[in-house]
């Protein structure tokens, strides 16, 4: 009888989580006053309320897990490749570890550094799909603005039109939803705020900061516009992802559902 | 006449305000190699090609110089305490104590 209840209480777990998967890449701080070498964390997890963390690149026909596809940044229009920076960690979520990375970048250069992760597509069991993620993250050196708003026309791609690291808590984000260059009408958007502190000593989670009123509240579901624009507020401080869940053109891998992502993360800032 | 008038005065207070608006900002790093690049800005993202950089130490002017085409100058580091300096005009000028520049 307490296998029935366990099983039941898994299935209730795996199937609340399934819709809030997450390409976290995370650093401290996204505005620095000048050029500094930054540790950063490439984790797939969620954010909010980090019930799972998931093996990335995790397939269905193979133990291994494949490596992820692209790792680059981009200061002043100059694109450097950061594939061979990564380093193979175990990441210790609040319920369980998973295959991740570490890595460190010297943003010497002022301006904007525009990091785009590409993982290799992750293989959700519970659903039978594959879901990959493209994520941007865009570090700021001394304030001058110069890739943030950067397209680059991938195939799945949220484009912002607010800087993603000069955000003060109560204002807004905007972004629009784009495949391939295109904007994705009435995009589908899931919002997370990172509700943990980031260990990068440890590689782990830490303690939660706050916990929802219902579950409506960890994984929000916004829609874009007929144009593929979207406006959030945020009412915290910290680190928020918005994921664009399908906007990429590849739907199939390995003969599987592929639901191609795009997400972006920005840093919220107090007043104070 | 008025009109015209009144469209040029509004366009130069227009102007004016732009050019206030933006916030100068420079950031130096040590190459490593014995020398310093110092890079130049404005909030706004307008380059700083051509605005007047200067290296100063104990009051001295060692080096006067201009922002190159990539808003960038690079100079030998100097021994001993210096400032560098970004000049976009009155109230638009950055100082950078050397010690702050590092590697």
């Amino acid at each position: 009888m307490k296998r029935v209840y366990l099983a039941i209480t898994m299935s209730l777990l795996l199937s609340s989580s399934a819709f809030a998967h997450f390409q976290m890449l995370y650093t401290p701080e996204s505005a620095l006053e000048k050029g500094a070498t930054i540790e950063l964390r490439e984790v797939f997890t969620h954010p909010f309320a980090d019930e799972h963390t998931m093996d990335m690149g995790k397939q269905h026909d193979s133990e291994e897990n494949s490596s992820v596809e692209a790792f680059y940044v981009i200061n002043k229009g100059k694109k450097k490749d950061l594939l061979n920076t990564l380093q193979t960690i175990t990441w210790t979520g609040s319920h369980n570890t998973a295959a991740a990375y570490k890595s460190q970048y010297k943003a010497k250069r002022m301006g904007d550094h525009l990091f785009i992760l590409q993982p290799a597509p992750y293989y959700e069991a519970g659903e039978d799909i594959y879901i990959q993620q493209i994520t941007k993250m865009v570090v700021n050196v001394a304030g001058a603005p110069t890739d943030w708003d950067t397209e680059l026309c991938l195939k799945a791609e949220i484009v912002p039109l607010i800087k993603p690291y000069s955000i003060w808590t109560g204002s807004t984000f905007t972004g629009i939803v784009k495949g391939n260059g295109k904007p994705v009408p009435f995009a589908e958007i899931e919002v997370e705020y990172l509700n943990r502190d980031v260990n990068l000593t440890n590689n782990a989670m830490g303690p939660s900061y706050i916990a929802a009123p219902q579950d409506s509240f960890v994984t929000m579901g916004i829609k874009a516009d007929a144009n593929g624009q979207f406006t959030f507020g945020l009412p915290r401080a910290g680190w928020w992802g918005f994921c664009a869940l399908g906007a990429g053109s590849d739907k199939e891998y390995k003969g599987k559902e592929l639901s191609q992502d795009a997400v972006i993360w920005v840093q919220v800032k107090d007043m104070k | 006449m008025k009109k015209i008038l009144v469209v040029t005065i509004a366009t130069l207070v227009l102007l004016s305000t732009n050019a206030f608006a933006h916030t100068a900002l420079m950031s130096c790093f040590d190459e490593g190699d014995g020398t310093i690049t110092c890079e130049g800005g404005f909030s706004d993202g307008s380059s700083a090609s051509g605005v007047e950089f200067r290296l100063e130490q104990n009051g001295e002017v060692l080096l006067k110089s201009k922002m190159n085409e990539y808003s960038e100058v690079n100079f030998k580091k100097p021994a001993g305490a210096y400032q560098a300096v970004f000049n976009a005009g009155e109230g638009h000028t950055v100082y950078i104590d050397g010690d702050d520049i590092v590697e």
